[in-house]
């Protein structure tokens, strides 16, 4: 069976532009959530979200600008750094064997929602004739592999927070089972929209703003958290074999491990310690590392008051003793909960976390749950910290949780 | 503005290309815009003329009959 190596990253996030600048702002603690700014004339009164408010680098012609909607623009973005950092832009071989996993919750939901607001609220009686292929949630992955030619497999996973690490884990058991040599796997979500945020609003799982100091507003593992915050992103790493990475001569920047993936079965939306638990003990597993082994988790950690106690539980029912020697931190509480590319970003941070032994903080977590007794590196980042192998957790409503393993290429 | 000069104009926009390239003539293959692109030109076209051109899919291969087509419309609208 081949070995699955990493050798491009890429992100962007409201953290700013870049795999590396989003890593280094998770370090310093600099959260990129603030009040949320719609373009549609109603807003969602005192939400706070993580939103990108800079412009977006103009990466495709305005001809195709049609074909875009907000979350491929992102995931494109993404997925751009990651294939020009793995040098693999250069490449005219193995392009059939070459494919692209995605990940996203809701899809084009700006395009969709804008065409709604032509047709029910402005009194138009038609909507762009682009917008199906806009929105359509295999939007970003076929655009992906359109532009980087890559004729192999490409699919599309949606099961809401987990989507993107289900693409990652899925793609590193494609390239692993010999399926293909080289995938593009992420994820990407943009839905701060006025009907999308409000559908959020009335579930009443978001967090409530934090009126002296908005960015700091989510706040996992805190015993003052209130829940989580909405954020957009899109994040990308480039997978490959270790065989087709090394015949190359690619700079390769970690190991893909291992991935264990499981459903609740148990309920909708409340989350299961003993789910959870399956899906880390799985990616231990086909790792073949010792629980030990691992030195830090990114958790899901999105600053619900259920979730967090439950993934607390998780991981000291996994970890036992070793649970108290670990590293957890949630990066949530600077670039919120961006769904469907939540996990891709999480294990992109991770994997730099890996690279530099330098472990990003739970921000603004002034006072830990005592339900939650852990360590979460709190406010502060951890430097020179001996790592070797670290795992990121993804948890959804539905069920579905996943964890990914990466380790020091050796 | 005559309707090849709105056509042009919105093909240019569209395609970030200079107007004085296009010609009646002028294939949209050769500007680079495919069936897509220019589904999306006559969706444009609909607002700034202020018509709607219905079910019908027309064969469009060089401007002048996308100009052609809104034309028909046109006159098909002044005379209702």
């Amino acid at each position: 069976m081949e070995r699955v190596v990493i050798t491009g990253l890429g992100a962007i996030s409201s953290l700013g532009l870049g795999a590396e600048n989003n890593f280094e702002q998770a370090l310093a603690a600099k959260s990129g959530i603030d009040y949320l700014n719609l373009s549609f004339k109603q807003q969602v009164e005192g939400c706070v979200a993580a939103q990108i408010k800079f412009p977006l680098p103009e990466l495709v012609k305005r001809a195709e600008l049609s074909l875009f909607d907000r979350f491929s623009m992102l995931g494109w973005i993404a997925a751009s750094e990651a294939i020009q950092q793995s040098g693999v832009a250069l490449e005219t071989t193995l392009l059939d064997q070459s494919g692209v996993f995605w990940g996203t919750g809701m899809g084009g939901a700006t395009t969709l929602e804008s065409g709604y607001i032509d047709l029910f609220l402005e009194g138009k009686n038609r909507i762009r004739p682009l917008s199906i292929i806009a929105s359509m949630n295999n939007s970003p992955a076929a655009q992906i592999a359109l532009r980087c030619g890559f004729g192999g497999t490409v699919n599309t996973y949606s099961s809401a927070c987990v989507s993107s690490a289900q693409a990652i884990g899925e793609a590193y058991r494609h390239i692993k089972h010999g399926y293909a040599h080289r995938i593009l796997a992420g994820g990407s979500e943009a839905l701060l929209t006025f009907g999308m945020v409000t559908a959020w609003d009335s579930m009443k799982v978001m967090a409530n703003a934090n009126p002296e100091h908005p960015e700091q507003s989510c706040l996992p593992f805190s015993v003052n958290r209130s829940g989580l915050v909405l954020g957009e992103a899109g994040a990308a790493v480039m997978l490959e074999s270790l065989s087709s990475a090394q015949a190359r001569g690619a700079t390769i920047l970690a190991e893909l491990a291992g991935y264990g993936s499981s459903n609740d079965a148990t309920h909708m939306t409340n989350p299961n310690p003993a789910g959870q638990a399956r899906a880390m003990e799985m990616a231990i597993t086909t790792a073949g590392l010792s629980k030990s082994d691992i030195g830090y988790i990114n958790a899901h950690g999105a600053g619900t008051p259920t979730g967090d106690v439950a993934e607390a539980e998780s991981i000291k029912r996994v970890f036992g003793e070793h649970a108290k020697r670990l590293m957890v931190s949630s990066t949530k509480a600077v670039h919120g909960h961006t769904l469907g590319a939540a996990a891709a970003i999480e294990f992109v941070l991770t994997v730099q976390a890996l690279r530099s032994k330098s472990i990003p903080p739970t921000a603004f977590l002034q006072e830990p749950d005592p339900l939650c007794d852990l360590d979460f590196v709190p406010l502060h980042a951890r430097y020179d910290q001996p790592i070797t192998a670290a795992m990121s957790n993804s948890f959804a409503f539905g069920g579905s949780n996943a964890a990914l393993i990466v380790k020091e290429f050796s | 503005m005559t309707t090849f000069q709105t056509v042009a104009k919105l093909l240019a926009e569209r395609l970030e290309i200079d107007v004085n390239t296009i010609q009646p003539d002028t294939s949209l293959e050769s500007l680079g815009a495919d069936s897509l692109s220019v589904m999306e030109l006559i969706f444009d076209l609909e607002d700034e003329f202020k018509i709607s051109l219905g079910d019908e899919r027309p064969t469009l291969v060089v401007v002048q009959d996308i100009v052609e087509h809104i034309e028909r419309y046109l006159k098909q609208s002044a005379e209702q």
